[in-house]
């Protein structure tokens, strides 16, 4: 006994100071890469928007910027100013088509999958056919969908006149331009929030529904106390990748109508894109992007707290 | 000869300063250039560049396509502000140049016009039109004339033979005639102007001059937007949609318009010069080109004038990284071979934009063209009547608060009823902007 107690220590006086710094650092310097990345693109660039939202540029280019405070901000929501006068307009936009293809694509993603989740003939055409748009670049969707849209030589105009209908200038009308570019989102996203559901409902345990089958559960019934409850950790992810998407792609309005008209059909982020070319506007730029990313971080946390909320039940 | 000497003695002064080094050592010029039309633009310039090397050995151009204009602005701006010097020589539009100006970036080129054997001459055989946006409001000349271009009427001549119409000279008799020609069932308007997409300034401006006021005039620091005139020719471009139907309420989008016409959907269109080689070539039918029709302006009431547009060649030097005046030379000299008669012949015939020297009319290839085709001097011709092309203070901002503005009022986001509290406020938002310049 006593042997092994002495061991004890003199194990530990065997272990250099230096080896144990190395086993104490060495967690830290594995994700050292990691973090070097992560504070050299995203939290220092993250740090000086939000410094930079406080500041005007100089008038020339060598100046120094001058401290506002929050003047860039209120500048936004000033119906006088060059960028104030849009701005309200294209945050409206913004919320709207956020909510509006969250609020579409994920329920039809998750009805297809319900749909395709069962043994029916030729699944395997029937998950790509839904879930193809997926797979094409957004700007080259974007493009055939351009061209759908199209005034005189679109296709859709060109058959609503062959039906003898009237026709609309989808992306030239300021009534329906924001519900086009809409449509063309919710096509596009469909199908891949179907694919996080198919990937759900496929690790739910089939012995639940033997069970409930057994109790003379409907189907009804099954999906709403089995299926939808067990799904919720999935629904979180998509919803919260959904709407980070919709806040974040915008290249699509390259192709459709690129704002126009009127900024009826403009977003938020691509309306900082537009107007980052002029140096002396980027106080203003980066007070959107801080609106931007304060827009995001609230839903998501929304989202996590909604959804998280009652996990302790299921436990 | 003067330049000689000026060449000579910045040769001695590098060789005596420096030991080692020759007065023959190249300088490389690195030249920016856009592009905007449909042409193997590359392959021209990079011919221009080695026509120029062959006749100027101690110079090596080193051309750089740098995409769009406004990439091309993004790029220099971004090289500059981070400590860079830009490019030695580059083609920006010529509504950039206050901008330039007020950075400091370019040099005025007075001087080195003034160094030529004949100033004057050189300076008389630009079309008078192409100044108005190369030179400030004292007069100095900043930029040279490059690629230009000027929106005017192409129409479908078959249809018009086939149905016994005139061309329409002013806005009046192109309500008739496009109302003629509007088939009602909706596969054919009389008339496509492009005004939906992000740029109706320019085709604005055109109906803006020919109602009696341009949006700018010498004074950088002025903007009329909320004018009587200006709120009159908003009206007559929207109502040609809404009220006279005979063109797509709205207007039309700007690339979908030459294919619609080609495609015989429009009889008549607004476009720019640079689109007509591509038109030539791709219609099948006989197009004919005429000027924009004139609006109530004038003591006639035959206002013209549409704008110019386009590109010019800027020199820059910036404070803070000065180029030696070696440098700046040899930058002239490549400026003035892009800009000499033979290489504006060659250019505007084969991009179709409009050769800016008048004498490059009188020489091949462009003078053989502009027989075979006649369209081809409607432009030039048109330059005559020309105004102004958009150029103030802050141009970038106030270019996209006045397309913002128009694109609300065409498009009928706001009724015609409330359009001159729209342009107030786009008036208010212009001012400003501009009231550090006052």
């Amino acid at each position: 006994m006593a042997t092994k107690a002495a061991a004890l220590p003199q194990l530990v006086d065997n272990t250099s100071i230096l080896t144990r710094l190395f086993r104490a650092l060495l967690p830290y310097l594995l994700i050292a890469p990691t973090l070097l990345g992560v504070f050299t693109f995203t939290l220092l660039p993250a740090v000086r928007t939000v410094h930079d939202s406080l500041y005007q540029p100089p008038r020339m280019a060598r100046g120094e910027p001058t401290f506002v405070g929050l003047e860039n901000y209120a500048s936004l929501f000033n119906p006088q100013h060059h960028l104030g006068a849009r701005f309200g307009q294209i945050l409206g936009n913004t919320l709207a088509f956020s909510l509006a293809t969250v609020g579409v694509s994920v329920p039809i993603g998750l009805g297809m999958a319900l749909l395709l989740n069962r043994r029916i003939r030729a699944m395997g055409f029937w998950r790509f056919a839904v879930f193809y748009p997926s797979l094409l670049p957004l700007i080259g969707a974007a493009s055939i969908w351009a061209f759908l849209y199209a005034d005189t030589v679109g296709l859709i105009n060109t058959t609503l006149r062959a039906l003898g209908l009237p026709t609309n200038n989808w992306l030239g009308n300021p009534n329906t331009v924001l519900a086009s570019i809409i449509t063309v989102d919710i096509w596009k996203q469909s199908g891949y929030h179907m694919l996080f559901f198919l990937a759900g409902l496929q690790a739910i345990p089939q012995d639940l529904y033997e069970a409930a089958e057994l109790d003379g559960a409907s189907y009804w019934q099954q999906l709403t106390a089995l299926t939808l409850p067990l799904l919720r950790r999935t629904l979180l992810f998509v919803l919260v990748v959904a709407l980070t998407f919709s806040f974040q792609t915008v290249e699509q309005l390259g192709a459709l109508g690129m704002g126009k008209p009127a900024d009826r059909g403009n977003l938020l982020l691509y309306f900082i894109f537009q107007n980052i070319g002029e140096r002396r506007n980027w106080g203003y730029i980066n007070a959107m992007s801080v609106i931007l990313a304060g827009m995001l971080l609230v839903f998501t946390v929304t989202n996590f707290f909604l959804l998280e909320r009652g996990r302790e039940d299921e436990r | 000869m003067i330049r000689f000497v000026r060449w000579l003695g910045v040769s001695a002064l590098l060789a005596g300063s420096l030991a080692f080094s020759t007065a023959q050592e190249t300088i490389t010029i690195d030249f920016y250039y856009p592009t905007a039309v449909d042409a193997p633009i590359n392959a021209i310039i990079q011919e221009y560049a080695d026509q120029f090397m062959a006749q100027n050995p101690g110079i090596r151009i080193n051309p750089v396509y740098t995409g769009t204009y406004t990439q091309t602005r993004d790029t220099i701006n971004t090289e500059i502000a981070g400590g860079g010097k830009g490019p030695d020589v580059a083609v920006m539009l010529t509504t950039d140049l206050y901008s330039f100006i007020e950075e400091g970036v370019i040099i005025p080129l007075d001087d080195y016009i003034a160094t030529l054997d004949n100033p004057d001459a050189f300076v008389a055989d630009f079309f008078p039109a192409l100044w108005l946006n190369s030179l400030d409001e004292d007069g100095t000349i900043w930029s040279i004339p490059f690629q230009r271009s000027t929106p005017i009427m192409f129409y479908n001549a078959d249809l018009f033979a086939e149905k016994g119409l005139e061309v329409p000279t002013n806005l009046d008799e192109l309500r008739a005639v496009a109302a003629a020609l509007t088939e009602p069932d909706g596969s054919r308007w009389g008339l496509m102007i492009p005004v939906q997409g992000t740029f109706p300034i320019w085709m604005f401006q055109s109906f803006a001059i020919a109602h009696g006021q341009n949006l700018v005039s010498d004074d950088p620091a002025e903007v009329f937007l909320n004018t009587p005139e200006a709120l009159e020719a908003v009206t007559a471009l929207t109502e040609l949609g809404t009220v006279d139907g005979v063109m797509p309420a709205g207007g039309t989008a700007w690339g979908d318009t030459p294919s619609a016409f080609v495609a015989g959907q429009a009889a008549m269109i607004y476009h720019t010069t640079g689109s007509l080689t591509t038109i030539l070539n791709n219609a099948p039918f006989t197009v004919g080109t005429a000027f924009l029709p004139s609006g109530p302006a004038g003591a006639d009431g035959t206002g013209f004038g549409a704008p110019t547009g386009g590109g010019n060649l800027y020199i820059f030097d910036t404070p803070d990284n000065p180029r030696s005046e070696a440098q700046l030379e040899a930058a002239w000299k490549w400026v003035q071979f892009l800009a000499s008669p033979e290489v504006q012949s060659d250019w505007g015939t084969r991009t179709g934009y409009i050769a800016a020297r008048i004498s490059a009319w009188d020489i091949d290839p462009l003078k053989s063209r502009a027989e075979e085709f006649p369209q081809y001097t409607v432009a030039r011709d048109q330059l005559a009547t020309a105004g102004k092309e958009f150029s103030s203070y802050r141009a970038i901002d106030i270019q996209n608060i006045i397309n913002s503005t128009l694109s609300q009022i065409i498009s009928g986001a706001v009724p015609l009823s409330e359009a001159e509290a729209v342009l107030a406020n786009a008036q208010a938002q212009i001012d400003n902007l501009l009231a550090d310049y006052r």
